[in-house]
């Protein structure tokens, strides 16, 4: 360990640590665009100067190893001149058209202008007129005016996902990055570009102009896209869900997430959503004594603990049958963070079946079940899109004639007259509390954000409902729990600007 | 028009890959031998050479974007640069260059109608001492006048149809 000093603070840090990490670390502001804790140093934007005793001339944190006894600040009036200046030539072409750009509220070049800014610009000669608006594919939109060139998006297409679509093209003030040719940026990770860059230059299709950003919160939690189980933040607010990042996990996702993991959170939003219950009633009825079920890996470790409890103390003959989406796939592996098995929790359900003496028989249909007279159990998966097979099945248990009990995310749409079929909605990942088990067995807790359907539960809960006497009181009073306020699209322009 | 890498041409590329500890110290002299064959490099021979180096299209790019001695478009036969950085213009570079272009019906940069000639301005070629100066494919033409560089370009179109 190294003994240094950064801004007057005392701390310690590791052998090779760079300057930057220990001004970090010791919770002091540093300005820093090009820099990168999940990539390689570049040096290139020249912002994160600092002033280092006996050191003549200001020196970049970024590519400067600590050394023992290091002395360092980044407060000093020669610092914030050059800072200063720094951030005066990186806006020599750069539009400054924030208010119609999508990355104001969460860009760094913004944040540091409010600091640093000249505001009377000291640059006599016209911006250089640059690309707008080019698409690199169906992900992302970059616009080369906004860019900075620190260098971060092309170092990750080298260095993470080795697949070198980018560069920096031409040279001076007419330096661009782009692709070659313009070929689209169609890489399984190509929206983490998005999220590295510290400016408007590069920006999501699918989130371009969906929100401003500060009206959104986020909610940190696992994303149940596959059993890698990437710790990441979903930003919401009560217009619903509007886009996933990767949260810093450095045991399952370090810095990063597939773009198809992005996606997995339309199905939250309640105008997808089985948001009431039907035929409820039913499950207060005496029933058979022989129950059927089938699950999925999509459910949190507690879920099954409560249903498994359930199912051994109720005396009833119980056959549990798991649903395994494509069992041929499960031990893809694309060596950087996409799995075969899409479901968050396979590791989790097979523990607790082991710990709960469950046997799981494998589903295929419902091709045994004609003979079958008792009650069934269906849980569908809440990621409906990585089931190939899910309207087929849901189709034919629909038909089937048994006392039928649906837990359901996705609406499911059922003749009210068939009185046999009794459907009861579902919390999603981002609703209740719990925990995954991830491919290798970390555990991953859930944070419970805003319930987007009032009416829904979590497996655990209704199985609590279940057991007690009074069902139908129960869940008369939740039909009259009060849901989130809906608000209209836009509502905040309208009305949140009244001063 | 498709771009084809010829053999001779290929094996010069894998022997100056030989000759490097990297591979893309030989992005240069690759694209050299190209522009040598074609006059220019296509967006196609990068893609072709990409394959044939083992290197990503976006690296080669970055280098062939880099330097104004590759041309991405197609040039005349007759490539001529004329130095317009300080001592040629204060020699009548600019004008020189637009007598050029006057002369043979040719805006900057493009080709001429013919085929024949592509003119552009450069900066400086490290000749200033015999300014102004232009230089027509390989070869340096210093201490001109107008009418002298115009005589010269005649004589090469010459050289050249002969």
């Amino acid at each position: 360990m190294l003994k240094c000093n950064i801004n007057g603070v005392d701390l310690e840090v590791p052998e090779g640590t760079k300057l930057i990490e220990a001004f970090l670390k010791a919770e002091q502001k540093i300005a820093h665009y090009c820099w990168h804790p999940g990539l390689s140093v570049a040096g290139v934007c020249r912002l994160c100067m600092c002033e280092i005793e006996g050191n003549p001339r200001l020196q970049i944190a970024c590519n400067t190893e600590v050394q023992e006894g290091m002395v360092a600040s980044n407060q000093s009036e020669k610092v914030k001149e050059t800072v200063r200046w720094g951030m005066d030539f990186h806006l020599i072409n750069h539009p400054l058209d924030c208010p119609i750009c999508d990355q104001a509220g969460e860009c760094g070049l913004q944040e540091q202008y409010m600091e640093y800014g000249q505001y009377t610009p000291s640059m006599a000669h016209a911006k250089v007129k640059k690309r707008k608006v080019v698409s690199l594919g169906s992900k992302v939109v970059l616009d080369s005016e906004r860019c900075i060139l620190c260098s971060r998006c092309v170092r990750f297409t080298d260095e993470v996902t080795k697949t070198h679509e980018l560069g920096i093209f031409n040279r001076g003030d007419k330096s661009e990055i782009g692709t070659f040719h313009d070929k689209p940026l169609e890489n399984k990770y190509a929206v983490n570009t998005v999220d590295i860059c510290p400016v408007g230059a590069l920006t999501s299709k699918e989130f371009r102009f969906k929100q401003r950003v500060w009206y959104l919160k986020d909610e940190k939690t696992v994303c149940p896209g596959c059993s890698t189980g990437c710790s990441v933040k979903v930003y919401h607010n009560q217009e619903g869900l509007f886009r996933v990042k990767p949260e810093y996990d450095a045991e399952v996702n370090e810095h990063w997430m597939c773009d198809e993991g992005r996606g997995v959170f339309d199905w939250v939003n309640r105008q997808n959503r089985q948001s009431y219950s039907v035929n409820a009633e039913n499950m207060e009825k005496p029933s058979s004594s022989e129950l059927k079920l089938i699950l999925t890996a999509q459910q949190t470790v507690e879920e099954y603990e409560s249903l498994f409890e359930y199912l051994k103390s109720s005396n009833k003959k119980v056959e549990v049958y798991y649903w395994k989406n494509n069992p041929d796939k499960f031990d893809d592996f694309d060596n950087l963070l996409i799995r075969g098995d899409k479901n968050p929790n396979t590791k989790g359900l097979l523990e607790t079946a082991v710990k709960h003496d469950i046997t799981l028989n494998p589903f295929s249909g419902f091709d045994g079940f004609e003979s079958f007279e008792g009650d069934i159990w269906f849980i569908l998966p809440e990621n409906k899109a990585v089931y190939p097979l899910y309207e087929q099945y849901v189709e034919k248990a629909l038909k089937l004639e048994n006392n039928l009990t649906i837990f359901a995310v996705p609406k499911v749409k059922v003749d009210k007259t068939k009185k046999n079929i009794s459907i009861l909605p579902l919390k999603t990942y981002f609703e209740k509390d719990g925990h995954f088990l991830n491919f290798n067995g970390l555990k991953r807790q859930l944070k419970p954000g805003p319930l987007q359907v009032s009416s829904a539960l979590a497996l655990n809960e209704w199985v609590s409902f279940v057991k007690s006497d009074d069902f139908g009181d129960q869940v008369d009073l939740l039909s009259k729990r009060k849901s989130e306020g809906f608000r209209k699209k836009n509502e905040m322009t309208q009305t949140g600007g009244g001063l | 028009m498709a771009f084809i890498l010829k053999d001779e041409d290929k094996n010069f590329v894998l022997e100056e890959l030989k000759r490097y500890e990297s591979k893309y110290s030989a992005i240069i002299p690759s694209l050299f031998r190209i522009q040598k064959k074609e006059g220019w490099i296509s967006a196609e021979a990068v893609s072709v050479l990409s394959e044939v180096m083992g290197l990503p299209e976006a690296h080669i790019n970055e280098v062939l974007q880099f330097y104004t001695m590759f041309n991405k478009e197609p040039v005349g036969k007759l490539h001529v640069q004329v130095c317009t950085n300080v001592s040629c213009a204060m020699n009548g570079g600019r004008e020189l260059a637009k007598k050029i272009c006057q002369k043979y019906q040719v805006k900057e940069g493009a080709v001429s109608q013919d085929g024949m000639i592509t003119v552009t301005r450069v900066e400086c070629l490290g000749a200033c001492d015999k300014a102004p100066m232009m230089q027509v494919n390989d070869k340096y033409w210093e201490d001109l006048t107008q009418e002298s560089a115009i005589q010269i370009l005649e004589d090469l179109k010459q050289k050249v149809v002969g």
